[in-house]
């Protein structure tokens, strides 16, 4: 069960440096001289603190009561809805709505830390016309059509946008209607991770772009071809959700679905998954085409009516005898599961691939049981007017006058070969607008702030099409404007605020009768009730799909192989100047504050290196020096590159410098693997803060796993990590009320990070920055281990989210010498920051290594916008003080204090903790012991959980259940044959 | 060879030592007993309050109740301070332009709040919650004093955390009716020994002394 793994680097770097910067002479020096100002300062008279009512009370707030408003987030052109608790006017808390069919409750990495997006003090604040202010009335009259016409011609030849992919039904409205006014302006839909295959693929095969939607819940068996639907995308935190639910039997005699992933770079899908199967991009059409071969086909040559052209094809793809052996098993597993199947194509790989995926999914019979097709809710493109490459060419041939570009930064994310900058150079006037004056807001003659998404009446679509509102927290700090609100500028119907366009847009959509009450609704909910898009039927064209996959084997190309993909934390680069995210650690690399060439342990060898080497990477004429890492489970000869990094000449100071631009090497706008790149190592070194940089389990039973058949033979393999171990320590004296107690389902989790965000945000933990991270000095209160199990080049993944266990017998209790960490008679490990003298040995003696001490003090330079983005409820801790998990003692006393004020006692799940709010697999359950029927009293009583560290004697409060993988024997065997 | 030091000399050395030995233990205990005396707690502080508003003419003489102003002390962790709108309703009819009504009147005109001086200050590392204190039984006056004899309202209690602890431990001779909340000069009947323990029952009050219950 548990294994040896070969561990890397035991201590952090630096460990055994001191401080910088200070002598130990000067250390002294300061150190009497803040004695003798402390005490001079206890001599000061008390400050006087002023209150300051309101003039006239607004209806519905009451100071020191928390509001919650439903509203969404646009991310890669879907919606998802949230719920955001606000403090005096003030947004300091971003959660999921339960209503909404792509949230359920949970909200991702993304959502969460947007929050700090809002109050980051870089944000673009005026609105300036080359180097002068200027204001929004100058714009306007400036681009309004009487004036614009004179400049681009009457129909709108030299005007062009550029904005993101978007499925708002107000944009769409407002992009017709601009083009109902300048019926030749050229709209370009560019993202840097907007890719078309998917699109062209249903295109190919129905005739329609059509998409599907995926209920995983039905399906037996799901392959994921590369497709990180588990913890990236638009959907993912339903797709976890609806996972999750079948990957944990209650019972010894439950059942679970199998997951395979075949995959280039590790992903939470795919180390969630049951197999992962290594595999370069290039050969990830091979693979899928045998697998489609092998489940048409079958022994008897495929099915009656099966068009020739399409059998050829698929024998083409069955002969192909590069692929590896695990193929047929695959094969014979989907075609045993028959419609209850999924395949599941990343939406970054080639249009081939997503027909194979096709092919396979209606073989399978899957259309109707695991999946439903709907139409694409993006704005489709306009032949010939989308991407990016083709506005660079009508800018280079001198054709564009205008060019407004909404939110979008293509002068950081465009490949190198495309040179925007130089382009951009011959166009007449350009408008930029963005949340921060980045990379092309400094190259542009105009310059707008963009409203956040907190700030602004929006719309959206989620990605199964349910149309969801974007509703305003706060009025917008610097005046920003919305993209609605610029498109609106230009028809020049007057000057629009975002609410009335809004408004406006769903007014006419329901007609006058009912649209108050409709309106209202919406507004409260956060979503348009019923507008989710209805299941269509496809029609394949087998010819058409058959002419699209043939006439030759496509073969994935030798030699090093790129990958290229979003960057876990900072996405395209958007949030890289959010501390929460560049803090956050990679789920798979655990690498934080930077970026790196992820390598196999085989191809490291190969190349002669080794974590932090620098590498310099050449293709098509481009070239950048980026550190290696080696990661187990890359696929061989592929080098993964993370997007989003070296930022660099824009307002963004946070983010400037930090990790590497992998952008230039991409040779289209949208590339996401490409063949034929050279390596060679610098021979210098670059540090690479990582959390953790020991990962073997060292044979101890701190991650426990096992099969879900060893789980039917041995239900109660668990059972010795349970019950009270012999022990003198009597344990402080409990309460008869409550007491509070957590479990986490490591079946159920993914690793996505969701939890550690959420904690960050609820309980105003700082960021200590790189240099903190190598000396190991991170603060988050729950982090996520991660540990490699098995094959050293090819291990299992198991993610253990690790925060205080609110031990009842707990080690750092007995060593304070102050007192400040005392048991509470709820059963809480309390942390008295006021009483915490700092002599860490309470962190000393925590087994499970939970304790965060404050070095600094982290909370003093923060600006003042930053400080709003606080939660009142929890102290502000100082320098030199403790902290670990509190169990969200403020979400509990809040819910005790209410259910006292209605005379009732607490129910359960009424009380949740802020990282089981946003886990979107629900691996995280907290309640009271005391209720009966609790979840958490149920999930206890499960023969699979445990305590870590049981042999201690701690008896920890949060149970861990072991994870169930459910491999698939066959392949077991071969696995451990080998 | 004469002796270097006289020999009264060790007299001033016992005396030095004594001394010394006293002040190690006396400073600090003069310390901690000087932090909770008024001048440093507060206690009996006034401080002269942008609009001269006295609690005495409103609470006693015209027995408005705290709640009118304070409205929000039964539903949520602050009591509420009135918006400067809160005068009109009563002060359209009676002294509308007194002087000591004018900040109210700017207030009103300008559009900003009156800057009343903090009176009753917790450190911000405590979680105080009206609400929860006068549904279980413990009345304005218990904490704030006799509101209704203050000119110009004064901090009643040393808001010490021994102070609070002092309750916190021993609830039930300082509870009332929930009726009873906002009356000054409570008395309660004569059989109180017996009434603080139904109330205690009846409002489910707990002894809590755990940290974490203010402190989070």
């Amino acid at each position: 069960m548990t294994d040896d793994w070969p561990g890397f680097e035991e201590f952090p770097a630096e460990a055994e440096l001191p401080p910088d910067g200070m002598s130990r002479r000067r250390f002294v020096q300061l150190l009497g001289a803040s004695l003798a100002l402390a005490g001079l300062g206890a001599c000061m008279e008390r400050p006087r603190e002023r209150i300051l009512p309101y003039v006239t009370s607004p209806p519905d707030v009451e100071p020191g009561t928390a509001e919650w408003y439903a509203t969404s987030m646009t991310l890669g052109g879907y919606g998802i809805g949230l719920l955001v608790k606000s403090r005096e006017g003030r947004p300091i808390k971003i959660e999921g709505n339960p209503d909404h069919p792509a949230s359920l409750g949970a909200a991702g990495i993304y959502q969460q830390a947007s929050l700090l997006q809002l109050y980051d003090p870089q944000r673009s604040k005026r609105l300036r016309q080359d180097r002068k202010p200027s204001d929004w009335q100058s714009f306007v009259s400036q681009f309004a059509p009487a004036s614009l016409r004179g400049r681009v011609g009457q129909r709108g030849e030299g005007l062009h946008f550029l904005l993101e992919p978007t499925a708002s039904p107000l944009l769409a409205s407002l992009l017709g209607r601009l083009r109902d006014l300048y019926p030749n302006v050229s709209v370009h839909l560019y993202a840097p991770l907007a890719y078309s295959g998917q699109r062209t693929a249903a295109v190919t095969a129905f005739g329609a772009a059509l998409m599907p939607l995926y209920d995983v819940r039905q399906a037996d068996v799901i392959l994921a071809v590369d497709s990180d639907f588990l913890g990236s995308g638009p959907f993912h935190l339903r797709y976890a959700r609806d996972f999750a639910e079948r990957r944990r039997p209650s019972s010894p005699d439950g059942s679970m679905s199998r997951l395979y992933a075949i995959e280039p770079v590790p992903s939470v899908t795919g180390t969630s998954a049951d197999h992962r199967l290594r595999a370069r991009a290039g050969d990830l059409e091979g693979i899928l085409g045998a697998i489609a071969a092998q489940v048409i086909l079958g022994p008897s040559g495929g099915p009656e009516g099966l068009p020739d052209a399409m059998a050829a094809v698929l024998d083409r793809y069955r002969r192909d005898e590069r692929n590896p052996g695990w193929v047929p098993e695959i094969a014979r597993d989907l075609a045993a599961a028959g419609h209850r199947s999924a395949v599941v194509v990343g939406e970054s790989l080639p249009p081939r691939v997503h027909l194979l995926g096709h092919l396979v999914n209606l073989a399978l019979g899957n259309i109707g049981t695991t999946i439903r097709y709907v139409k694409r809710p993006l704005i489709e493109p306009e032949t010939g007017h989308d991407g990016l490459a083709t506005l660079v060419e009508a800018m280079q041939a001198g054709a564009v006058h205008t060019l407004v570009m909404l939110d979008a930064n293509p002068a950081y994310t465009a490949p190198a070969g495309l040179d925007f900058r130089r382009a951009l150079g011959r166009v007449g006037e350009t408008v930029s607008l963005g949340l921060f004056e980045d990379e092309t807001g400094r190259l542009s003659q105009w310059h707008l702030p963009l409203a956040h998404y907190l700030e602004s009446w929006d719309d959206c679509r989620a990605y199964d099409g349910t149309a969801g509102l974007v509703q305003p927290l706060i009025a917008p700090l610097y005046g920003g404007k919305t993209v609605a609100q610029v498109l609106g500028a230009f028809l020049g119907e007057g000057d629009w605020s975002s609410h009335d366009l809004v408004r406006a847009q769903w007014s006419g959509h329901w007609g006058k009768a009912d649209a108050p009450e409709r309106w209202n609704e919406a507004v409260q909910r956060g979503i348009v009730s019923d507008t989710a898009f209805s299941p269509l039927t496809p029609l394949p064209r087998w010819n058409d799909i058959a002419a699209a996959l043939g006439p030759r084997l496509n073969q994935g190309a030798g030699g090093m192989e790129l990958v290229f993909q979003a960057d876990p934390c900072v996405y395209d680069g958007r949030f890289a100047n959010n501390a929460w995210l560049q803090e956050l650690p990679d789920p798979m690399t655990k690498l934080a504050w930077d970026n790196a060439a992820l390598v196999s342990p085989a191809t490291a060898r190969r190349l002669r290196v080794e974590t932090g080497d620098e590498l310099r990477l050449r293709q098509g004429g481009q070239q950048l020096t980026i550190a290696a890492l080696v990661h187990p489970g890359m696929a061989d000869e592929v080098l993964g590159l993370r997007l989003g990094y070296g930022r660099g000449s824009g307002d963004e100071s946070l983010a400037e410098g930090v990790g590497v631009n992998a952008y230039p090497l991409r040779m289209s706008e949208t590339s996401y693997s490409s063949p034929g790149v050279t390596i060679d190592a610098t021979g210098a070194h670059h540090q690479l803060a990582r959390t953790q940089t020991h990962w073997g389990l060292e044979g101890r039973p701190i991650a426990l796993h096992t099969t879900l058949a060893h789980y039917r033979e041995q239900p109660n393999f668990a059972r010795e990590e349970r019950g009270s171990p012999l022990s003198l320590y009597r344990g402080p004296p409990l309460g008869s009320g409550d007491q509070w107690a957590m479990t986490i389902d490591l079946s159920a989790c993914t690793g996505c990070s969701a939890c550690v965000v959420a904690c960050q945000a609820e309980n105003n933990i700082p960021v200590v920055g790189k240099e903190g991270v190598l000396r190991s000095r991170e603060m988050h209160w729950l982090r996520i281990d991660r540990y490699f199990t098995g094959d050293a080049e090819d291990p299992q993944v198991i993610s253990q989210p690790m925060l205080c266990q609110h031990c009842e017998k707990a080690p750092c209790e007995y060593v304070c010498p102050v007192e400040a960490t005392v048991h509470s008679p709820d059963g809480l490990n309390e942390m008295v920051y006021n009483r915490c003298v700092g002599t860490r040995f309470c962190s000393n003696n925590c087994p499970y290594k939970v304790r965060r001490f404050n070095w600094f003090d982290y909370n003093a330079e923060l600006a003042e916008t930053e400080r709003m983005a606080k939660n009142p409820e929890v102290t502000i801790r100082a320098r030199g003080v403790m902290e670990k998990c509190t169990f969200c003692v403020q979400r509990i006393r809040q819910a005790q204090i209410a259910a006292g004020l209605e005379g009732r006692e607490l129910h359960d799940g009424e009380v949740r903790t802020a990282c089981q709010q946003a886990c979107p697999s629900q691996a995280i359950v907290f309640g009271s012991l005391t209720h009966p029927n609790a979840e958490v009293v149920r999930r206890r009583a499960e023969p699979r959980s445990y305590t870590v560290l049981h042999e201690l004697g701690t008896e920890p409060r949060v149970r861990y259940l072991a994870r169930l993988t459910n491999p698939n024997p066959a392949l077991q065997r071969e696995r451990d044959g080998g | 060879m004469p002796a270097l030091f006289p020999r009264s000399s060790n007299t001033l050395i016992r005396a030095v030592l004594g001394v010394g030995v006293i002040a190690a233990v006396g400073v600090p205990a003069l310390l901690m007993v000087w932090v909770r005396t008024p001048p440093v707690t507060g206690q009996h502080d006034a401080p002269r309050q942008p609009v001269e508003f006295s609690h005495q003419l409103h609470v006693k003489g015209f027995r408005i109740d705290c709640r009118y102003c304070h409205s929000t002390v039964e539903r949520t962790a602050s009591a509420g301070m009135p918006s400067s709108q809160t005068c009109i309703p009563c002060h359209n009819q009676v002294w509308r332009t007194g002087p000591l009504f004018a900040p109210v009147r700017r207030s009103l005109a300008s559009g900003q709040p009156i800057p009343w001086v903090r009176v009753n200050r917790l450190p911000d590392f405590v979680f105080f919650n009206h609400a929860i204190h006068v549904s279980k039984g413990v009345g304005c006056e218990t904490c704030h004093g006799r509101v209704d004899q203050m000119a110009r309202v004064q901090q009643a209690a040393p808001l010490t955390m021994g102070w609070c602890l002092d309750c916190h431990r021993n609830p039930e001779p300082r509870l009332r009716p929930v009726s009873q909340m906002t009356t000054m000069g409570y008395r309660p009947p004569s059989l109180q020994a017996q009434l603080d323990e139904q109330l205690a029952r009846t409002y489910h009050v707990q002894r809590l002394v755990t940290c974490t219950a203010c402190h989070r």
